[in-house]
């Protein structure tokens, strides 16, 4: 502090140490800021992490004594083991690969169709967003799958109508299998749309309203602006919510995948080395369409960029 | 209006067939004043602002709603049918007579007052401190001049990516070497650590508004020779209270749901959480029938009626904080900016 009061009579050097020593300074203040997320990074993210990578090498087993976990070195078989011996996995991770396919493009679709509809100005459109939004506050693993065990997730029409047989009819069998089995939780799905529509609703809030004022002016229809404005736009909140939405989807309460690991942690023959190594292979799969889907992000703002 | 009415009476001096007058009659009609109004009312200036557009939203919205509802009124009416309700196919919707009762049974089934506050307890302790911390780490990402900053950004984010299922097995051997398993050990630490569930979410949403605040407060502070944890304490964080109050509310309403950890690492059943609790319901009402003289006997007929009185007690709390907070929710992702 007294150097710097001296003002006028500091030297270059004493000029950019002092600036140095400022910017240390700052860094270490960041630093501190940073601190508890940082130690909770290494604690619950980084070693787990390295640790599980570890173990999916590895045999692990209760040392002779008791005292302790022991790791035989195995390479790959792990890895193997889940494709090659295993026949629930890679079917399960199959059946939930192809659902979330169709899954997640729905959940999206929902919130952005109601979404628009609650963008417009009509009265009692707070009690609507209300009602979209609730399930976001009941959605509780157990309840969903009792209401799923007693049919209440499938839409009224399948039933009325009997659908499942024009659907077995129409379709072969493998792939009315999948619709007929999202039809059954169908509302549930819809029901993991709540955040992504507000997401959309805040999209929307962001485009300036001299925008489409223009427009009308210059005599677009409201289909017009919707695709040549808002569309553009909204096009990065469409990716963060496909992404989100499959965030949600890997830890949704009917995903089988989470039981089998569950069911392998502490199942005697393969135990915490396998279900891990099934951990990483499913970390991989869920990462597939989420690097494609920020890749493709990139690709697009690239290109808006440079046409600006 | 008024150029309307030229090529109307040019018409009229052309011809007089009765075809032409209809066609002189249409055109009055389409372009008189008052039809002109009603028009404007019904299809709208730019059509999403007339009546029927917004007919149209009505309907569907509505449609929506009711099919995202239904699940919802069945499982209220289903809670309150007594067992002949059940399998009476005259009563779909309204019960015959409300059946209390299931509540009662659903009660003792849950354990649901012991679980109610152990839940509550639980769920405000673990957001408290995850909207501490996530505030402290999103202010230093959206404010302080650190190097690598946007390299730990980055981990912030792939860390939401990550799923839960790839760290919960080491995270598990972890916990039980520190010896915290079946204690709420494992649901708060990592939430006092800027961690926890959705933990990255939170902090985005701290950086996202803490960076919407003018640079000024911290300058002017920095002038009255205010330290940065000072500055952060009394001039931002007080600031933020909406952004507290969003993260606090979605926090909550996760961890009171959530039911992947608890059922890892809260296994033997002393302590037990409402979002697990569903599972014991069949084995906590046998014990009490077979105790209890006023049920007789060692087992329970579970019936849907009683699993739905249940789902709806487990359900209720959060709905009671969303009937109050419903306005936060809603619109709180707006309010702090995040999609800026």
């Amino acid at each position: 502090m007294s150097r710097m009061n001296m003002g006028t009579l500091m030297t270059k050097e004493d000029h950019a140490r002092h600036r140095r020593m400022q910017s240390l300074k700052d860094a270490l203040r960041g630093y501190l800021f940073l601190l508890p997320w940082m130690i909770g990074i290494v604690m619950f993210v980084a070693y787990p992490l390295i640790y599980s990578f570890f173990i999916s090498f590895h045999k692990v087993g209760v040392k002779i004594d008791g005292s302790g976990l022991k790791y035989d070195f195995v390479g790959m078989t792990n890895y193997k083991h889940a494709f090659v011996v295993d026949n629930v996995f890679p079917i399960e991770m199959f059946l939930f690969m192809r659902e979330v396919i169709l899954v997640v493009p729905i959940t999206v679709i929902f919130a952005l169709l109601i979404s628009i509809m609650l963008n417009q100005k009509f009265k009692g459109r707070m009690l609507y967003r209300a009602v979209f939004f609730l399930p976001v506050i009941f959605a509780s693993g157990q309840v969903l799958l009792e209401l799923f065990n007693q049919g209440q997730g499938s839409l009224p029409l399948v039933e009325r109508y009997n659908l499942t047989d024009v659907i077995y009819d129409v379709l072969p069998l493998t792939a009315a299998g999948t619709v007929v089995d999202l039809l059954s939780k169908f509302v549930i799905i819809l029901w993991f749309s709540g955040v992504q529509i507000i997401l959309f609703l805040a999209a929307f809030q962001t485009i300036s309203k001299t925008i489409y004022e223009a427009a009308q002016i210059d005599g677009a229809t409201p289909w017009e602006s919707f695709w040549k404005i808002t569309f553009p736009a909204i096009s990065p909140f469409i990716i963060l919510n496909l992404i989100y939405t499959l965030v949600e989807q890997s830890s949704n309460p009917f995903n089988p995948i989470i039981s089998h690991i569950l069911e392998n942690t502490t199942d005697a023959n393969t135990g915490y080395g396998y279900a891990s190594a099934l951990g990483w292979i499913y970390f991989a799969f869920i990462m597939l369409p989420i690097l494609a889907l920020v890749f493709i992000a990139r690709r697009q703002s690239k290109k808006t960029e440079a046409t600006r | 209006m008024n150029d309307g009415q030229i090529p109307t009476s040019e018409k009229s001096k052309v011809g007089h067939s009765s075809l032409k007058r209809l066609d002189d009659w249409r055109i009055r009609l389409r372009t008189s004043e008052g039809m002109q109004k009603s028009r404007m009312l019904i299809f709208g200036r730019h059509f999403n602002d007339g009546w029927l557009f917004k007919l149209a939203i009505y309907i569907i919205l509505s449609a929506a709603a009711l099919l995202y509802l239904n699940p919802v009124v069945y499982m209220l009416t289903t809670s309150l049918k007594h067992g002949t309700d059940l399998v009476n196919p005259m009563i779909q919707w309204i019960p015959s007579k409300l059946e209390w009762s299931n509540y009662a049974s659903a009660i003792i089934g849950l354990h649901y007052w012991k679980s109610l506050i152990q839940t509550g307890w639980i769920s405000i302790a673990a957001s408290l401190l995850q909207m501490g911390s996530c505030a402290i780490a999103g202010y230093g990402f959206a404010r302080m001049r650190i190097p690598g900053k946007s390299v730990f950004f980055f981990i912030v984010l792939l860390t939401f990516l990550i799923p839960p299922q790839t760290l919960s097995i080491p995270l598990y051997v972890l916990y039980s070497k520190l010896g915290w398993l079946n204690t709420p050990l494992p649901l708060l630490v990592p939430g006092l650590f800027a961690q926890g569930l959705k933990g990255a979410i939170f902090i985005i949403i701290f950086r996202q508004f803490f960076a919407t605040l003018p640079k000024e407060l911290e300058e002017s502070a920095r002038m009255d020779g205010a330290g940065p944890l000072k500055t952060f304490w009394r001039i931002m964080l007080p600031l933020a209270r909406p952004a507290l109050l969003i993260v606090f509310l979605f926090s909550f309403v996760w961890h009171w749901n959530d039911y992947y950890e608890p059922a890892l690492y809260l296994k033997n059943g002393d302590f037990t959480l409402l979002a697990q609790s569903m599972q014991f319901l069949q084995g906590n009402l046998n014990s009490a029938a077979a105790t209890g003289s006023s049920m007789g006997g060692s087992y329970f007929s579970l019936n849907e009626s009683i699993t739905m009185a249940a789902a709806f007690l487990i359900i209720a709390p959060p709905l009671i904080v969303y009937m109050f907070a419903q306005r936060y929710f809603v619109e709180g992702i707006e309010r702090t900016g995040i999609v800026e």
